[in-house]
């Protein structure tokens, strides 16, 4: 596991960054889920730019047509065909074929990629947040249900663990937990080194020397880290317009999903913002999902709703889940970094695992983007793949087109070998 | 010169000359005379040394100004030696290991070289010798015993891994991705020399101690470590499932061993009659030899010589007749294996048609996968395991109508549906008696043979029951333990018969303990719990009603037992409303009450287990350590732990990670501190020292309990203990590590498992299994030598070797069936046959010469990685041997030699054998070259990746005709294996001690090593050259068993 805090980072803003030449600030990538599907009647997009013409679901992203892009027709072969649900949902983001029975075996996902790549120039490699608890039993597929509640996997059989406590994952960006804890050790173990220096002979003391050298050096960096932090917040206060007024969230789990989701993307956009972390997903609701919405005047929970796609009750799911990404859009595209806006330097995905909730048909699957990545990708367009054969429609591809724009010289992720045509 | 110059960059051409001085060399020759010999040195050590002192400057000073300086003074020194900074003894002294070289070079006639101009004459070479050696001995006389310059250091990445392994019992290697350890001058990476540490590589050392922490299980009663990280939900569920899987599958629960073993107890019962005992005759005895249960055998063993007529009816009666058959014959042993395997399916199959079925139970709204009446189900079955369901039996004459006296236990309003699934056909098996008295007696006997034998031991794997569709559920095996819900996760024990019947009072307690840390570790109860609250508002409608809306799954507090109870309220409340009866209330009590009492049970144990988990660490901390802990150093890691919970804020399982952490980051740990020169002047190390620096010489890794028990009671120390000791750890199979690690680095073959020059387009035999086996192959003959306490020329002269299936195909030698695979002769099979064979499975192949094979020289290992790819190398490889085998010094080569092509198809006229010749045409380059390319030549009857062959890449045929150094001819690697035994065999062995030496004293040799050096060459040839007798002599040499305090001073 990478060690988050080690490696400097550059304090955005100030220092072009190794990476992006053309854009000296960060690319942010992050992903938003939601499952069963949406209504597929209302979510189409078309035209370009300020033209572009939206379905009712969609309407949420009436402000921000020109900073987003309403892709059709992309799909993970492994996902069709081999049952309902789990085996639809666990390879979102990683494209690849899942077991099933009692052992678990996916792949890694796009977003763990990018973290294990870029994730040392910040304080957190990733943030995986979710709005609902995670299960693991198994569905009448076989499959195990931890395929239907996690979409961020740090390798083939091992999930990320998710945070769905907004206090929880606030103070994981600010606490520096996990910097802290390990300057606890450092320090005892000092102790430890120091005494053995003092008995030892001169020989031995300069062994000893060069490790008591090493615990301060890296003392010094987690601090160096930590003040490099500060001044970003300073930073960003400074503007004035900053999300960091975010009060600390309470304790527990918020009762009204419309807070908690809420919450969690106000701490995405925050983490962007400071640069805490480049890399998020939240998954707004899990496959199966028994989050209900009585707000929206529905009494079916989600995942039984779905099975009513073409009702007016689910319409309203679906733009309700849309609406969430234009919020963290608008949140974003409210910060101004340089010349443009956070969300100019980011990526927002928000992908479903399904087309049709009631006929779970994952032959594609519906896909908006949000910002242009730092100038990488071009915003306001309606994309349809479906007609461009399976081979030039894949999830992995679109996902393959991001890892390369956001600096990762790779040619392969998932099924893919190469990247999204047109994109 | 016409020719090219060919080289493998080895060797150096002396280039050269010396011209001056030519008048000294009369002057030199008077002024040694011959008068250096060691019996006129005055035993005062200060004449000594004055004398050696003037003999320096008198003599071997003008030697070096006349005959050397030209070449090899400071400016561009030839082969990199600059002689010209030596201007007193002492500084000779200073650099011994330099002087070695110089007199190898004097002794051999190479130096000066023969075509230079002076030349000394032979007194004068044989004066300068005398002194060289006599500066040795009087040096090395001085500092006699002296433990030398040990550094306390940091672990080397194998040491540190092979010690992780030891402490938690998991390979985990957490430093597999590190940089690759420098080694010191002797080749080893286990000196202070060269493991230095820095902030990046401490780093990594913190993200390795956290990796292990991700290892860290916290159980019931302690810590263990999981072979994988165990993070995540899904990999706590694995870790402790596999467990408990593994557990139930080491059980002895297949029935035809039991019959098995009571035919055995027949047969020594025989015996016994006859007078003839053999073995112990009791059951107890029989079921230990037959590795099952003693308490079930006797229970089968009962039933099966149960003579009591009331009681042998129906199949109890069927069972012993066939019993009898097979107890009265003189069966063989297979024949009786067979039988028991037709008694066991007997029992089986009419033990499945007797398994009683029961019905699903639900309430309206509710859904039929829900988790209380999927447990209520499950709790049938288990009560029922070694129970007779007297409806599955036909009463003779009314077999083929349906039965109308089914079980009463039954709940009445599901008849109907059962009914139709009891609806079997006429089954001769089951039939009982028309006459009541009878039939009562025949389903007595059903009953017994129920209960003697269970329709399942244990259910380890179960889909959902409550689905019709037979193929549904077949699709569905593989949920291990699980409890069988709709969607929801949550496990179900169901392991009565095993735990009863089979498992004594041990078994039954490590069981009971691995359910319980499946919940402690899982947080099982709760998760099914959750699961259970969010399942039934979705794919069931039970709680969608408003009532319910008080408990939601985000929300913890719904885990609090007051909560629990309010919702069974409330849930009880409508399913008396919806028409449930007292069976399905029943089963939704059971069900609130149930995970009530685990979740509460996971919370208090969870607090009790806290003390057990610091005990734990503590105790860990010792182990890592490498000895006890003072009252002072327990404290603070006591202190250490509650500040990281109190000030720190962190939960339990954090601070015990954490401290974890600082274990394995503390120097105590990652360094070697027990060599810290800690004490004044020269003193024995201490029994905890000498245990650490035995366990890290002899396996690179930690001290087991063992020896640190023995270091703790102060008798390691005592010599026959060091002695039973030192065989033990030759024994163990951690001696993998001295394999590794010293003749790894030795014979430089260590990092061979990455060795990636071999073009495997045109060697696709070479792949990663075949290379891992050919690195393997040195380590098992290594470990046979020491795990046998084997002769150390074997080494050179051994005719045997160790292959697995894939090696011995490439060496051509037929072994099929040995490592499993079906008899074919395997040079001529097809590649399908090795692909079978397990890759652990290696024998020893006794004779390997018809083969080419045996002992160090022919390993492919060696001959492929001393080939550049496309062709051999006879340099290299002669090289190999010299240098690596018999410690031959030889200069590196100058840096303007052209390089042989990369292919031998590209040779051109010239066989790689003539292009060779030519280059030792140069005289410049023969000084080496004559010392190496025969013996590489000798090899040429292998191809690059060590194939045999008669014909080398260019087509043209193998000549492995060479004459070795001194005049020897011969060919082949047998001729060789013949030159080097004769010739240079104690080369060989001396080579082996001084690195061996070296390595087990983690430094560079110094000069008074040279005494302990001659002495263990001497008693090794006494004692057959055994390894074990020279590790142990090693062992108890005064280097070994010393270290200088941090005063010491080395007399100068």
């Amino acid at each position: 596991m990478a060690l988050p805090w080690l490696e400097s980072i550059p304090v955005w803003g100030f220092e072009p960054s190794v990476e992006s030449e053309a854009s000296p600030f960060p690319k942010r990538f992050g992903v938003l889920f939601m499952a069963c599907g949406i209504h597929p009647d209302h979510w189409w997009a078309k035209g370009t730019g300020s033209g572009m013409e939206l379905g009712r679901s969609l309407t949420p992203l009436e402000p921000l047509k020109e900073k987003v892009n309403v892709i059709s027709g992309l799909f993970n072969k492994n996902s069709t065909g081999v049952g309902i649900h789990p085996g639809q949902t666990g390879n979102i983001l990683s494209g690849a074929s899942l077991q099933k029975g009692a052992e678990l075996r996916g792949g890694i996902s796009v977003d763990q990629v990018l973290a294990n790549h870029l994730g040392q120039e910040t304080a957190q490699p990733s943030m995986v947040l979710g709005c609902e608890q995670p299960i693991t039993g198994y569905h009448e597929t076989n499959f195990s249900m931890a395929y239907s509640s996690h979409i961020s996997w740090q390798n083939a059989t091992s999930p990320v663990p998710m945070e769905v406590y907004p206090s929880l994952a606030f103070d994981s960006l600010f606490d520096n937990r996990g910097s802290r804890r390990n300057k606890s050790v450092l320090d005892r173990v000092k102790g430890h080194a120091a005494s053995l220096s003092r008995q030892a002979s001169a020989g031995d003391r300069s062994k000893i020397d060069e490790y008591l050298t090493s615990v301060r050096e890296v003392e010094k960096r987690i601090d160096r880290l930590r003040a490099d932090q500060d001044k970003a917040l300073d930073r960003a206060k400074n503007r004035g317009e900053s999300v960091v007024k975010m009060a600390r969230p309470d304790n527990g789990l918020p009762e009204d999903i419309r807070d908690h989701m809420r919450l969690m993307c106000d701490i995405i956009a925050l983490a962007f913002q400071t640069d805490k972390t480049r890399i998020a997903t939240l998954l707004l609701c899990r496959d199966i999902s028994g989050l209900f919405y009585p707000f929206l005047d529905v009494r079916n929970a989600h995942h039984s709703a779905s099975h009513h796609e073409r009702t007016d009750e689910w319409e309203r799911i679906s733009q309700y889940y849309c609406s969430q990404l234009a919020y963290l859009a608008s949140r974003l595209d409210a910060m101004p970094e340089g010349d443009s806006t956070v969300l100019d330097n980011s990526c927002l995905v928000f992908v479903n695992n399904m087309w049709s909730g009631s006929r779970h048909d994952s032959t594609k699957v519906p896909l908006v983007t949000a910002g242009c990545l730092g100038g990488t990708l071009k915003t306001g367009r309606t994309l349809d793949y479906l007609k461009a054969g399976d081979d030039n429609r894949k999830l992995c591809s679109f996902y393959l087109s991001i890892m390369n724009r956001m600096g990762l010289a790779a040619n392969q992720f998932g099924d893919a070998n190469t990247p999204l045509a047109n994109l | 010169m016409s020719h090219v110059i060919y080289s493998d960059a080895v060797l150096s051409p002396c280039s050269r000359r010396c011209r001056r001085f030519a008048v000294w060399s009369v002057a030199i020759t008077t002024l040694l005379g011959g008068g250096v010999a060691r019996a006129t040195l005055a035993d005062d050590p200060t004449a000594k040394g004055s004398e050696l002192e003037k003999q320096f400057q008198n003599a071997v000073l003008p030697f070096l100004n006349v005959y050397c300086l030209d070449c090899h003074g400071n400016d561009d020194p030839a082969a990199k030696l600059d002689l010209s900074g030596y201007t007193s003894a002492e500084k000779v002294a200073k650099e011994h290991q330099t002087w070695a070289i110089v007199l190898d070079r004097l002794r051999t006639g190479e130096m000066p070289p023969k075509d230079s101009e002076p030349q000394p004459t032979l007194q004068q070479r044989e004066s300068v010798i005398r002194w060289i050696n006599a500066a040795r001995d009087f040096e090395a006389a001085r500092n006699a015993g002296d433990p030398g310059p040990v550094l306390a250091r940091r672990l080397s990445n194998s040491e540190y891994n092979f010690s992780i392994r030891d402490l938690t019992g998991v390979d985990i290697q957490p430093t597999k991705t590190f940089p690759v350890d420098p080694a010191n001058e002797a080749g080893f990476d286990n000196s202070g020399e060269s493991l230095a540490m820095s902030p990046a590589l401490l780093k990594k050392y913190l993200e390795a101690a956290r990796e292990v922490a991700e290892h860290l299980v916290l159980r019931p009663d302690g810590i263990a470590f999981a072979p994988h990280s165990v993070v995540t939900d899904t990999d706590r569920d694995k870790y402790c499932v596999k467990r408990i899987v593994a557990f139930y599958e080491k059980q002895p629960s297949d029935l035809a061993d039991y019959f098995f073993a009571a035919w055995r107890h027949q047969q020594r019962l025989n015996q016994v009659d006859g007078n003839t005992a053999a073995g112990d005759a009791t059951l107890v005895a029989v079921a230990s030899e037959n590795r099952v249960s003693a308490k079930y055998l006797a229970t089968v063993w009962d039933l099966l010589i149960d003579e009591a007529p009331e009681r042998t009816v129906g199949p109890v009666a069927t069972l012993q007749t066939m019993w009898r058959t097979l107890s009265g014959d003189a069966a063989s042993v297979d024949d009786a294996r067979k039988s028991c395997a037709v008694m066991r399916d007997f029992v089986v199959e009419l033990r499945n048609k007797l398994r009683p079925s029961f019905p699903n139970i639900t309430v309206e709204g509710s859904h039929v996968g829900s988790q209380t009446f999927v447990l209520w189900k499950n709790r049938q079955y288990v009560e029922h395991r070694r129970k007779l369901d007297v409806a599955k039996l036909q009463i003779e004459g009314v077999a083929d109508e349906p039965d109308e006296k089914s079980d009463p236990k039954k709940n009445g309003e599901k008849k109907d549906e059962e009914k139709k699934d009891d609806a079997l056909p006429f089954d001769e098996d089951l039939l009982v008696p028309a006459d009541e008295a009878e039939r009562a007696r025949h389903a007595a006997a059903f009953e017994r043979f129920c209960s003697v034998f269970p329709d399942a031991f244990f259910i380890s794997e179960r889909g959902r029951d409550y689905v019709k569709n037979e193929q549904k559920q077949m699709g569905e095996k593989g949920r291990l333990l699980s409890a069988g819900f709709h969607s929801m996760m949550g496990y179900f024990r169901d392991d009565g018969p095993l735990y009863d019947m089979i498992l004594d009072e041990a078994g039954q307690r490590e069981l009971d303990g691995l359910w319980q840390e499946l919940d402690f570790v899982t947080s099982a109860p709760m998760r099914q719990y959750e699961g259970f609250l969010w399942f039934e508002r979705t794919d069931s409608r039970y709680m969608r009603d408003p009532q319910f809306d008080f408990a939601r799954p985000e929300d913890k507090a719904a885990l609090s037992e007051e909560m629990i109870e309010k919702l069974a309220d409330v849930y009880l409340e409508k399913a008396a409303l919806n028409g449930g009866g007292e069976v399905e209330l029943e089963a939704i009590r059971h069900y609130f009450r149930e995970i009530n009492r685990q979740i509460r049970w996971v919370e208090q144990a969870r607090v009790d287990a806290e003390a057990s988990h610091l005990d734990a660490i503590i105790e860990f901390a010792g182990r890592a350590f490498r000895r006890r802990l003072s009252t002072t150093e327990r404290e603070e890691l006591v202190a250490f732990y509650r500040a990281l919970r109190i000030d720190d804020g962190l939960s339990h399982e954090e601070a015990i990670q954490d401290t974890l952490v600082s274990v394995l980051m503390s120097p105590l740990f990652c360094y070697r501190v027990d060599l810290l020169e800690i004490g004044s002047g020269r003193r024995s190390l201490t029994d905890d020292e000498l245990a650490c620096r035995l366990s890290y010489f002899l396996w690179s890794s930690t001290p087991d309990a063992e020896l640190m028990k023995l270091a703790a009671a102060g008798t390691l120390r005592q010599r026959e203990v060091l002695s039973a000791q030192v065989q033990r750890m030759l024994q163990d199979d951690r001696v993998r590590g001295l394999a590794t690690e010293f003749v790894g680095n030795w014979l430089d073959f260590r990092r061979f498992e990455e060795h990636n020059s071999v073009d495997r387009n045109r060697f696709p035999e070479f792949t990663d299994s075949l290379r891992q086996a050919m690195f393997e192959e040195p380590v098992r003959f290594f470990m046979d030598v020491a795990q046998q306490d084997r002769s150390v020329l074997q080494f050179l002269d051994g005719r045997h070797t160790f292959v697995n299936a894939e090696l011995a195909r490439h060496y051509g030698i037929p072994v099929s069936q040995q490592v499993g695979i079906p008899r074919t002769t395997i040079a001529t099979s097809a590649e399908g046959d090795v692909g079978q064979a397990d890759p652990r499975i290696w024998i020893r192949i006794d004779d390997a010469s018809e083969y080419g094979r045996g002992g160090l020289l022919p390993m492919s290992v060696f001959l492929t990685k001393n080939a550049p790819g496309l062709r051999t190398s006879p340099v290299k490889r002669g090289y190999w041997v010299v240098r690596r085998l018999l410690g031959e010094r030889i200069p590196p080569p100058p840096p303007n030699v052209p390089e042989l092509p990369e292919d031998e198809s590209k040779l051109g006229d010239l066989t790689l054998r003539e292009a060779l010749a030519k280059h030792r045409e140069n005289v410049a380059c023969a000084g080496c070259h004559e010392r190496i390319d025969s013996i590489g030549l000798a090899f040429e009857g292998f191809g690059p990746v060590g194939e045999r062959r008669d014909l080398d890449l260019g087509g043209r045929p193998i000549d492995a005709n060479a004459v070795f150094p001194g005049g020897t001819a011969g060919q082949g690697v047998e001729d060789l294996r013949k030159y080097l035994m004769t010739h240079r065999r104690e080369e060989f062995v001396d080579n082996l001690i001084r690195k061996l030496v070296s390595y087990a004293l983690g430094r560079s040799l110094i000069l008074p090593d040279e005494l302990l050096i001659r002495d263990l060459h001497e008693k090794l040839k006494t004692d057959n050259y055994r390894f074990g007798s020279l590790v142990e002599n090693i062992v108890t040499s005064t280097q070994f068993f010393n270290k200088r305090g941090s005063n010491y001073l080395a007399r100068e």
